[in-house]
């Protein structure tokens, strides 16, 4: 028994020792955003790693100076939105990938990779006289249903593969028991998938999130900017750079959504692996 | 009870309707750059008194970060949603004008507009005798040095030619290790521009009489090699081509650069973060025939061509050109008044810094009226960069540079 | 009725599919219209250009050296993942102390935008206040300060290691994905026939992993070519286009120099660059796999 621990313990110290230099990198960014969030002012410009004091009201002035809260609700509004329309569109399709053998299931998985090749910087202006044409313009709306379309290659995707682990004889039984496909889907199928459907609803509220290129070209004024295009617009061209304030907006902006997502990656591990490979 | 509630709710609703659409009439949308965190909080406020001011309009703001102001302007326009009046660089203007997105602002402006402005800064936006937009920030560049580094390397001369700099640079230089003497821009906007201060001083000029790049001139190689020298000799910061305007101020504020050429905005950084440093501005050195210049800048307001409410927008134009709005833009922003009456007002003309700046306003050049301005700075600048870098000899770097220039000036 | 609808896979997957087509399809198709004109610098159409944008491209000395850069970066960053997600993904698939903590670690570059992953590393690697500087001094690797950022012999191998490092998460998901997926029973039955460790991950590990490698690559290379912010947020391609990428160098065209025609026509070849890439690949690591 006491072998067996030992050799665990071993293990574990190898295994902490190999990482050690990834995870050093890994967290290095996180650590210049958190001592330079707290340096006063003054000291922002020398590169020393430990301030005179942790100015934590730093945090309170960024929030007035840059026009965090604002920010912080145009993203909320604009991933959980977004979020739940990729969802409403992507789980039928999903189901339909998941239960049914069609002629065009080939098509459809390859026109969600090829839709993964474009990026928005090469879409922008093509995105950006679709938006003018539908009148959405400066309207939060309209990153809404933009990053909705995106998502849904991701989604159905992770859907996809979580719902083919589901077992179709649970629904079966539940038809042979009289119930309609409609009910057998909500109450036999749904409540099994509802984990996969909150695991996949994070991931594309994340990617919402953290979106840039086309929140920068849709979004006009400062009332619908989110919060990557407020971080990054203390930094573009003004003729001085508040750094404290930048570095304690952008910890502010990502540490939350890090931890949950950090927290939820062995769901994903699942989900994408069996996803890629069928 | 409750029906009349609903009935009320329901006439509010149509009465705001109406206004809206009325509002919708008279609606004019401005873009602006944002210059500092003050920029935007300033036209929201401009544009809040002037909807009280004349009932029935309203204005919306949009604020752009300066390094993005073209695309969403090329966006804009390609798409048909440009707002009424937009900031430019006045570089630009040209390339708004012979589009004809830019439109005439001479039938909205009579002689008392026009009167406000200091003449010289009002003249880049003239074009073919027609006036294609109102300055609304200038600044010119000067020289700033540390008075407490002049001191300890013992120098009492401001230095006033460059061979006088270069000798000033290696006294502050060998205050210790990480105190340089000059610092050199080498990386982003306006690299070009630091390098002009040297060119115009030799005698060189942007465009040759035929309309082709003065670059491949002796004047040009020789500015070259005199920010070369400096480079190679240890008398700038190291690693200039990563230093954008913005780092070489940060050094400056430190007060570990013993001089630097910038805008008059720094002033008002060091007021703000540092308010201990002593500095002093003076003129950009001159070269060995006593050839000086200094880089002007503008940028304009203009109104585009496809604006539904032209009045409105002009008569924004006209109020936020009032004297107490401009002292409140130029205080704020650390610019150099447009408006005549605010270089009178006691604040400016009584700031030493600034009247420092308007004395090199005679020896200011522009950006010249060329079609693709930021294409030739693009070039400029990279070919600068090599040298800097020791990637390329000069002159070759320069000549090839010319040659990529003249082929967009055709 | 009903039945009808829940059992047609074509009803379930149309409002998926036209919400995506429709966001893909116009601005492709405003796309090519634009590459085919000739434009003004506001982007907008004078006339019928032909052919002339993608010469202009192809002409511009620039081009060829961004489209290497590209090849570089693209290849650096994909197989820089993967050389260092597999082992670390064999390391956090064995059972130690701590593992969920060092899984959620190595997880959290995914979990932050690029751009502000950008904004932050331009900020450290800032010659003077950098905090990369003054603590690779601590630790007494360096006694002079480096100008990261000043050439592109620093720059662009940082900017490929922050690239390898905000690509890993997303590689290592995959592969331990995978790894989950090989039964227990076949490394007993190696070790029990004498197999040495390098021996199991050749015959065992390597081969069952290859679809979870291929998919890797192709998702990868995907992401990676279009990757914008953090050469952008960094150098914009300087010093001197000396770090510009494909993207970057699109961007700068579209935005900077009004060059819209060009841009566009340049947007269209960089896409069908990866789709021939991705049809390839996906054909040879097929074919692969038949054997």
């Amino acid at each position: 028994m006491s072998f067996k621990l030992s050799r665990k313990w071993r293990r574990t110290i190898i295994s902490w020792l190999l990482l050690s230099p990834l995870i050093i990198l890994v967290l290095f960014p996180f650590a210049v955003m958190l001592i330079t969030a707290l340096k006063p002012p003054g000291e922002v410009l020398r590169p020393n790693w430990w301030p005179s004091e942790f100015r934590w009201s730093n945090f309170i002035t960024m929030w007035d100076a840059t026009n965090f809260g604002r920010a912080l609700w145009n993203s909320i509004y604009v991933a959980f939105l977004s979020t739940a329309i990729a969802l409403v569109v992507s789980i039928p399709a999903a189901y339909a990938m998941s239960r049914f053998r069609f002629a065009a299931k080939g098509f459809f998985r390859q026109f969600l990779l090829i839709s993964q090749m474009l990026s928005p910087i090469v879409l922008v202006i093509g995105l950006f006289r679709l938006v003018v044409w539908l009148g959405l313009l400066d309207n939060v709306n309209s990153v809404v249903f933009v990053y909705a379309a995106f998502a849904i290659a991701f989604t159905v995707w992770m859907l996809q593969s979580y719902f083919a682990t589901i077992p179709k004889d649970l629904e079966e039984a539940a038809w042979i028991e009289g119930a309609s496909p409609w009910q057998a889907l909500i109450t036999v199928f749904l409540p099994l998938a509802l984990p996969a459907i909150t695991v996949t609803a994070i991931f594309a509220f994340i990617n919402a999130w953290n979106e840039f290129v086309i929140a920068l070209t849709m979004l006009r004024s400062q009332d619908s900017y989110t919060l990557p295009i407020q971080v990054f617009s203390l930094v573009a061209g003004r003729y001085t750079i508040e750094w404290h304030h930048v570095m304690a907006a952008a910890f502010v902006a990502t540490l939350p959504v890090a931890i949950v997502f950090a927290w939820l990656q062995r769901y994903l591990v699942r989900g994408l692996a069996l996803g890629a490979v069928k | 009870m409750s029906l009349n509630w609903i009935k009320s709710a329901a006439l509010a609703g149509a009465a705001v309707a109406v206004l809206a659409s009325a509002a919708q009439a008279q609606n004019i949308r401005v873009t602006v750059a944002e210059y500092s965190s003050l920029t935007g909080p300033y036209f929201q406020d401009a544009a809040a008194a002037f909807e009280e001011a004349n009932p029935g309009t309203s204005v919306d703001i949009e604020v752009v970060p300066w390094d993005v102001l073209l695309q969403k302007l090329t966006t804009d326009i390609s798409g048909g949603v440009n707002a009424d009046l937009s900031i430019i660089g006045t570089r630009w203007l040209i390339d708004f004008v012979s589009e004809g997105i830019a439109a005439p602002l001479d039938e909205f402006m009579d002689d008392e507009l026009t009167s406000r402005f200091i003449p010289a800064f009002l003249e880049p936006s003239i074009m073919d005798g027609q006036t294609y937009g109102l300055p609304i920030a200038a600044s010119a560049r000067a020289m700033y040095y540390n008075t407490e580094l002049f001191e300890q390397a013992g120098i009492t001369e401001v230095p006033d030619t460059w061979e006088e700099l270069k000798a000033a640079a290696e006294a502050i230089g060998a205050l210790g290790d990480d105190i340089y003497g000059f610092g050199m821009q080498g990386n982003e906007i306006e690299t070009d521009v630091y390098f002009y201060y040297a060119f115009w001083s030799q005698g060189g000029e942007l465009l040759n009489e035929d309309g082709t790049s003065g670059l491949d001139s002796e004047a040009g190689y020789a500015a070259a090699a005199l920010y070369k020298s400096l480079i190679d000799e240890g008398l700038t910061q190291p690693g200039v081509t990563s230093y954008s305007r913005e780092d070489v101020q940060n050094l400056f504020k430190q007060g570990r650069v013993g001089m630097m050429i910038t805008a008059p905005f720094l002033s008002n950084q060091i007021r703000d973060e540092v308010p201990d440093l002593g500095y002093g501005v003076a003129a950009i050195p001159a070269g060995p025939n006593g050839d000086r210049g200094t880089y002007g800048v503008t940028d304009s307001i203009i109104m585009f061509e496809n604006s539904q409410n032209k009045e409105t927008a002009a008569e924004f134009l006209d109020f936020i050109f009032t004297h107490d709005w401009r002292v409140r833009f130029t205080d704020g922003e650390g610019f150099l008044p447009v408006l005549a009456s605010v270089a009178e007002d006691s604040a400016f003309a009584d700031d030493p810094d600034l009247s420092a700046f308007t004395a090199l306003l005679p020896d200011a050049r522009f950006a010249p009226v060329i079609p693709g301005w930021e294409e030739i700075a693009s070039i400029t600048s990279d070919a600068l960069q090599n040298i800097y870098l020791g990637e390329v000899e000069i002159e070759p770097a320069l000549n090839q540079a010319a040659e990529r220039i003249n082929a967009i000036l055709d | 009725m009903n039945r009808s609808v829940l059992t047609n896979p074509y009803v379930l997957i149309a409002p998926g599919f036209f919400l995506a087509a429709f966001i893909i399809l116009w601005p492709l198709y405003e796309l090519g219209t634009i590459a085919m004109s000739d434009v003004n610098r506001f982007g907008q159409i004078r006339g019928y250009a032909g052919f002339d944008n993608f010469l202009s491209v192809f002409r511009d000395p620039e081009f060829l050296g961004a489209l290497a850069r590209t090849g570089v970066w693209t290849l650096g960053i994909v197989f820089g993942a993967i050389l260092i997600g597999l082992p670390v993904a064999m390391i956090l698939n064995e059972d130690f102390y701590g593992r969920s903590v060092a899984r959620v670690i190595v997880m959290l570059p995914w979990a932050i935008s690029l751009t502000m992953t950008a904004i932050v590393w331009r900020w450290a690697l800032n010659g003077e206040s950098g905090l990369l500087n003054s603590g690779l001094r601590t630790i007494g690797v360096i006694d002079t300060n480096v100008q990261w950022l000043a050439q592109a012999a620093t720059a662009f191998p940082m900017q490929i290691m922050i690239g390898i490092l905000v690509t890993i998460p997303f590689t290592i998901t995959i592969f331990l994905g995978g790894l989950s997926s090989i039964p227990d029973d076949l490394y007993e039955a190696a070790k029990l026939e004498g197999a040495n460790g390098w021996q199991i991950f050749r015959e065992i590990t390597l081969p069952l992993l290859k679809p979870f490698i291929n998919i890797a690559v192709v998702m990868n290379t995907i992401y990676v070519f279009n990757s914008f912010p953090i050469i952008w947020a960094t150098t914009q391609g300087g010093p001197a286009n000396s770090t510009d990428i494909l993207v970057t160098y699109l961007y700068k065209l579209g935005f900077r120099f009004g060059r819209l025609g060009d841009a566009s026509a340049l947007s269209i070849m960089m896409f069908a660059l990866l789709l021939v890439f991705t049809i390839i690949y996906v054909r040879l690591a097929m074919r692969g796999d038949d054997k």
